[in-house]
């Protein structure tokens, strides 16, 4: 009784806001942005969560989406995790690629930025510019020059190369041949080389807003290339770095556009090719009968875990202390 | 401590720009050279050329004997201060100041005995524990002085330090400066666009125009002999008056006539005029060393009118036309003239430098140079 008492004062309470919000300025200013919200975050969110609760398969809308089968698809999914050998791989994928790919990115970008700073302006421009060309590049293009590149028989560029060379006799089938490491080895190259571009872009602008009299001062004062990154150019990029990384391990762990065409083209394996967001994507569209509440449900999970990964992240970084109230003066 | 020495040197910048051109000059050993310019002038180029952190087109650098023009800026054995002092947001003072010596890797009793000793000379050793952003501006800046003498360098080179520090700390820390400067005996070149800051400061200063050095001597001989128009319209508040005369050789006098009126020139530059055969001059003459007078028939003195009048509590300054031209006189605490009153201005005639038109030049120096060239 006193939990429907407190319930109703609260909604009581709730409505009223509301009201008076709707009444507001505010509420007209706000409203084009709470809408787009609205629309593409919360309701997507909301059916999401409803259809993780039904057994809603092959889009039978009509026949599954009014049925609520509690946790059915949760369970499913984690006994499909424990015991499914492809579900199993894909989780394993998720794991190494995310890993690998997060210390390709950041490091990547890192060091392209140090070195670029420490070259000819020409030389700096250029560099840069050829590391931008992955994300210039149409996914499919960029895919697709990849997909030659690592071809499993002698028309692959790689393989090309080394039978020329005579290292090897026969064309090796990199991506499903060499198993796990040869299908991991090529998804993250491939995703590493799209998303080091974006590290170099924002240590390259914070670098440049290190005042050169800083650099200078320690030059004079005898220190190398090395200890001027050390000391001094990587402790004042600590926010870029935390930042970075945790945009990094967010995207990575949703991204699937490059890996659904590698696998679709049959260059990598299905289960050391896929990750998990690609497998949500897979279960939902993609293959023969498809299973939306069980996607759903997976990707509820992935949400879950993705959100806890970055708070933690964020944590473990000391994010807070940079977003104290500041100082005029700093 | 050492002599530091340019020897005609050039720094042209990518894209044709000239940082300075044929420079030379010699720093004393112990010496406390001002560089003085306006801004883009080529003072801080020059200040880098000798740290290092540019490499000269032309010309070499020596400290003492050694040609130092080809040598990085860490085996130079310099300590630079910024204008903003450059001080390393992410370490505490006392960092900030063992830097240089962690660079050198020394061990850590040493370390933190030279830095105890810097900071006490320079009264910061209660500071060591904050963070830069935690001083105040002088604090930050004995800092960055700290910084730059706890390796003991040969040759102390500050640019612009006093700069952004509001303007009666600047007098303070000016005093306070100098006098750590000839305790330490260390050779000091200092960059300012501050003609008062050289001025109290240096034992010498070496003026920069348009990257080249127009003038070095001793603030004396720099403040009451300046060898061109710019160098007098540079030192001084208010600077040297400037007015443009025509050369009337009478055989027996010289008078200089300006626009109605004409004085009589100075007797010491007849034989100078002649010999130059100069048609045109420039009067050159101090604010301080001009009298007004409401009545005058000496033959030095001009007619003006009271243009404006500006209190400065110590002295005031009398702005008054003299034929469409103003010039700044410094007349005593108590005035008793009104706005568009007329009066006369009597430059005392021992202190009046006559330049040259085309060139800017005084007549004496280009006397010298004519000489020269005669050899």
């Amino acid at each position: 009784m006193v939990g429907i008492k407190l319930n109703k004062i609260f909604f009581h309470r709730l409505f009223n806001n509301l009201v008076e919000f709707f009444r507001s300025d505010a509420s007209r200013f706000l409203f084009p942005a709470l809408f787009l919200v609205l629309v593409f975050y919360i309701i997507p969110v909301i059916i999401s969560v409803y259809l993780s609760f039904t057994p809603l398969k092959n889009w039978n809308i009509d026949r599954y989406a009014g049925e609520i089968i509690g946790f059915e698809n949760y369970y499913k999914f984690f006994y499909m995790l424990t015991h499914d050998p492809s579900v199993k791989a894909v989780f394993l994928t998720t794991i190494v690629f995310v890993a690998l790919t997060l210390t390709v990115n950041v490091l990547g970008g890192l060091g392209l930025a140090i070195a670029t700073y420490f070259m000819s302006e020409k030389a700096a421009g250029g560099t840069q510019l050829i590391w931008l060309l992955p994300r210039m590049t149409p996914i499919a293009v960029y895919s697709m020059i990849w997909y030659y590149f690592f071809h499993p028989s002698s028309i692959g560029t790689l393989n090309s190369i080394l039978l020329h060379l005579g290292l090897i006799d026969k064309p090796i089938d990199f991506g499903q041949g060499i198993i796990p490491w040869g299908a991991w080895a090529i998804i993250v190259f491939v995703n590493g080389l799209v998303g080091v571009s974006y590290g170099m872009i924002v240590f390259t602008s914070a670098i440049s807003n290190i005042p050169k009299e800083l650099v200078i001062a320690a030059r004079v004062d005898g220190a190398s290339n090395w200890e001027i990154t050390r000391r001094i150019l990587i402790p004042l990029l600590k926010w870029h770095i935390i930042y970075v990384t945790t945009w990094q391990l967010l995207s990575l762990i949703t991204t699937y556009d490059h890996l659904f065409l590698l696998v679709k083209w049959g260059l990598v394996n299905r289960d050391y090719g896929t990750t998990w967001s690609l497998y949500i994507y897979n279960t939902a569209f993609q293959l023969g009968e498809t299973d939306q509440g069980l996607a759903a449900a997976a990707g509820v999970i992935l949400v879950l875990v993705s959100s806890g990964l970055g708070l933690l992240t964020l944590k473990l970084m000391g994010f807070e202390k940079m977003i104290k109230p500041p100082r005029g003066d700093i | 401590m050492v002599v530091v020495r340019l020897d005609r040197v050039t720094k042209i910048f990518k894209g044709g720009v000239v940082g300075v051109k044929d420079i030379s000059l010699t720093i004393k050993h112990g010496e406390f050279m001002a560089l003085l310019g306006p801004s883009g002038s080529g003072k801080s180029t020059t200040l880098y050329l000798i740290a290092g952190i540019y490499k000269p087109t032309s010309g070499r650098i020596y400290f003492d004997d050694r040609d130092v023009t080809n040598l990085p800026p860490k085996d130079r054995n310099v300590g630079l201060v910024f204008q903003n002092w450059a001080l390393y947001p992410h370490m505490k003072v006392y960092e900030n100041i063992a830097f240089p010596l962690r660079l050198k890797k020394l061990p850590e009793e040493e370390i933190k005995r030279r830095v105890l000793d810097v900071a006490r000379m320079l009264q910061i050793d209660k500071l060591l524990d904050r963070y830069p952003w935690q001083l105040s501006g002088g604090q930050q800046q004995r800092v960055a002085i700290a910084r730059a003498l706890v390796k003991e360098p040969d040759v102390l080179l500050l640019d612009e330090p006093l700069s952004n520090l509001d303007a009666i700390l600047r007098i303070s820390v000016r005093a306070e400066l100098k006098r750590l400067q000839k305790k330490l005996g260390i050779t000091t070149i200092y960059v300012t666009h501050d003609q008062a800051e050289a001025l109290a400061m240096a034992d010498r200063i070496a003026l920069i125009n348009e990257g080249r050095i127009v003038q070095v001597g001793t603030p004396e001989e720099v403040y009451n002999r300046p060898a061109t128009v710019f160098v007098g319209g540079f030192l001084g508040n208010p600077p040297m008056n400037f007015l443009e005369a025509e050369v009337e050789d009478l055989d027996k006098e010289i008078f200089l006539v300006i626009g109605k009126y004409r004085i009589r020139a100075p007797e010491r530059y007849w034989s100078i005029i002649r010999r130059l055969k100069t048609k045109r001059v420039i009067i050159g003459f101090r604010p301080e060393d001009t009298s007004i007078k409401p009545e005058s028939l000496d033959t030095i003195c001009l007619p003006g009118r009271v243009y404006g009048i500006e209190p400065l509590g110590r002295e005031n300054i009398v702005v008054i036309e003299i034929g469409g031209e103003l010039v700044k006189i410094i007349s005593g605490r108590r005035i008793s003239l009104t706005l568009d009153q007329m009066v006369w201005i009597c430059p005392v005639m021992e202190k009046i430098i006559l330049f040259d038109p085309a060139t800017g030049k005084a007549l004496d120096r280009l006397v010298v140079e004519e000489k020269i060239r005669a050899i």
